[in-house]
């Protein structure tokens, strides 16, 4: 079987593969089925759409969905470009910010000694257990309290402190060794230089990994801007979408496929710069 | 009772995760102020002291942010759900109330806890059934990803280009393309679930023959929900020594027996953080039909907030305690594993040295 740490992408093809081809190939178009699903769908004529038995393929693609889309766009009192910029403004903050945050207090949990650390990380597991829809109606009182109803605040600090993102690179800073901790420290590294040149190079992974997650539960929240927003101006891209798309018009079902095809795509274009990071990192983990 | 329990202990509640905030404050001040009085006497700050402070620097925004946005709400929604929540005009706590056998009104925290067994009483039939399909899909996840990080983590032409369409379902599982597929039946597997499985199971017992079926129906589901997970693993797996693989080829180990024996024991701690992270999931999780429940009753008229708290408190109970017994299995296995191999190795050394043939030996040593 294929494993080894292989760090290299083979240059030639060798029949050793063929094996791993058969089984990765078939359960590759299972999973690739959603998204040729949703690049199918947004191209697919009104026609089509309502066909009964549904269709997976498109037969005459189109671009009128997207035409539709822009056209409804165009006709509204706000640009979308303002919705574009708020969502780019939320997401790059939130992600940043978060991950930032996360290795942080991942770093100081896993490899610090101090009190009260048993119970802070209890908390961590009690947040993540915990459901959250449960506690929109708390979260609301929280922000009118604090008056940022209406800011892009109200956007970024409930979503930034997630404790799945904390958790996943707490566990990875754990495999950390000590050794090369206690080196640095002999070498005369303060903690910061420590979470700076040794936690972040060699969690990328995890950090990646975290980032996704994070970039994914902002790009696609529709919470924020339902609940703690009134102002249009302040509104997210994924809101707008949804507003666009339920009217519940016969030509609403066709933008709602567009409109997803156009949110997936920066995940699509994330994941793709990410990947790279995921791997090939552990390759200079400097133990041996 | 009742009303001791209004009057004083639960107001006590909405604080609980500003104390926790003000522990930490206080203590980042008394050792920050430590750590300056010492150094104006010109005396070495004391290590522990120094560790305190940057343990608490480095964790603060994050403890900020939790305590702020989401703690509160925890501890918010614990109060609410023994109050009955009005938000007529600004926000009403009404006590809840009842009349005992001898007419008189008395405080009846638990009601809502209570109602929720009363009007809803598929709660329990539907919170079974998610832990029985939690226990037969969170191996099938952990499996699926385990093998699929392998393939994806050897030497293959396109390894990004199949990285990518593993992970994709992830990031579109959250949207409603999910249910269009669900509807339209791509997640299920067509003939199989039908015919061969069906049969099979026809002669099982409907609890056990009902998740079974489920599981199979959505399989395609739980494979697309898996994409996390195979990068978990595939990060963990860049952390396997190449010098160990190397070692065991050398000593004619076979594919099969590396991977027991390196792989899979490197892994383990991947495994137990998939596996929380798939209970985590799995239970959080949009398609869950009790997230559904409960939003549902947050909106319901005759049901309310505090109705709704009652009931994720409830669940998130059982969500702590299948965790836990998630944490204990895989936990367990470890150290038991460790600990039989030492003390089979201990025991062994030991009857080695007095088996009777050893003692005759020795015996006659002596007796020479």
């Amino acid at each position: 079987m294929a494993i080894g740490g292989t760090r290299v992408n083979p240059s030639k093809f060798h029949k050793n593969q063929i094996p791993l081809y058969l089984y990765l190939v078939p359960i590759a178009v299972f999973m690739g089925a959603p998204i040729i699903y949703i690049i199918n769908h947004a191209f697919k004529p009104m026609d089509e759409l309502f066909a009964f038995p549904p269709r997976f393929f498109v037969s005459h693609p189109s671009m009128v969905n997207f035409r539709n889309l822009f056209q409804t766009a165009a006709g509204s009192s706000i640009p979308i470009s303002r919705y574009i910029f708020n969502s780019l403004v939320v997401t790059l903050a939130v992600v940043l910010l978060s991950v930032l945050i996360s290795t942080m207090a991942g770093f100081a949990l896993s490899k610090m000694n101090f009190r009260l650390k048993g119970p802070i990380f209890e908390v961590n597991n009690i947040a993540l257990m915990f459901v959250a829809t449960a506690v929109t109606i708390p979260r609301y009182l929280t922000i009118n309290t604090l008056g940022i109803l209406d800011t892009y605040f109200a956007h970024i600090l409930p979503l930034i402190a997630m404790p799945v993102c904390l958790f996943l690179i707490k566990q990875f800073i754990d495999g950390v060794p000590n050794s090369l901790i206690e080196a640095a420290q002999l070498e005369g590294a303060g903690s910061f230089t420590i979470y700076r040149k040794i936690i972040i190079p060699l969690t990328k992974p995890a950090i990646a990994t975290g980032a996704i997650l994070a970039f994914q539960s902002v790009w696609t929240n529709v919470e924020t801007s339902n609940l703690f927003t009134s102002a249009e101006g302040i509104r997210t891209l994924p809101f707008y979408m949804n507003t666009l798309t339920s009217v519940g018009s016969v030509q609403g079902q066709g933008m709602a496929a567009a409109a997803a095809l156009i949110m997936f795509v920066p995940n699509l274009l994330l994941f793709i710069v990410m990947q790279s990071s995921v791997m090939n990192t552990m390759a200079y983990s400097g133990i041996k | 009772m009742g009303n001791w329990l209004y009057e004083k202990v639960l107001p006590l509640l909405e604080y609980v995760p500003y104390v926790l905030l003000g522990c930490v404050c206080a203590a980042l001040i008394a050792a920050l102020i430590y750590a300056l009085v010492r150094r104006s006497q010109k005396k070495p700050v004391q290590r522990f002291i120094r560790d305190t402070l940057w343990g608490y620097f480095f964790i603060f925004p994050w403890l900020v942010g939790i305590c702020i946005f989401f703690l509160s709400g925890v501890a918010d929604s614990l109060l609410y759900s023994f109050y009955n929540l009005k938000l007529d005009n600004g926000l009403q706590l009404i006590p809840l109330t009842g009349e005992d056998a001898m007419g008189n009104t008395v405080y009846t925290p638990l009601a809502n806890y209570i109602s929720v067994f009363n009007k809803e009483l598929n709660y329990p039939v539907t919170l079974a059934n998610f832990a029985v399909s939690l226990i037969l899909q969170l191996p099938v996840i952990i499996a699926f990803s385990l093998i699929i990080a392998l393939m994806l983590n050897g030497k293959i032409r396109g390894r990004g280009f199949f990285r990518t369409v593993f992970f994709l379902p992830v990031i579109i599982a959250t949207g409603p393309v999910m249910n269009q597929l669900t509807a339209q039946g791509v997640s299920s597997v067509p003939m199989v679930s039908q015919n061969v499985i069906t049969s099979v199971l026809a002669g099982m017992p409907e609890f056990i023959s009902t998740p079974i079926s489920d599981l199979f129906s959505q399989l395609i589901l739980i494979l697309w929900n898996s994409g996390i997970q195979i990068l978990i693993f595939l990060a963990g797996l860049q952390k396997v020594p190449t010098a160990m693989y190397e070692a065991a080829k050398i000593d004619g180990a076979s594919g099969w027996e590396t991977f027991w024996k390196i792989t899979l024991p490197t892994l383990r701690s991947m495994i137990l953080l998939n596996s929380i992270y798939t209970v985590v999931t799995l239970a959080t999780g949009s398609t869950n039909p009790i997230i559904d429940l409960i939003y549902n009753a947050t909106y319901a008229v005759t049901k309310g907030y505090s109705y709704a708290a009652a009931m994720t408190w409830m669940y998130t109970v059982i969500v702590a305690i299948l965790l836990l017994i998630t944490f204990l299995i895989i936990r367990e296995k470890k150290e038991k594993k460790s600990k039989d191999i030492w003390r089979r190795d201990v025991e062994s050394a030991k009857r080695g040295m007095q088996s009777k043939k050893v003692r005759k030996l020795l015996e006659r040593g002596k007796a020479a």
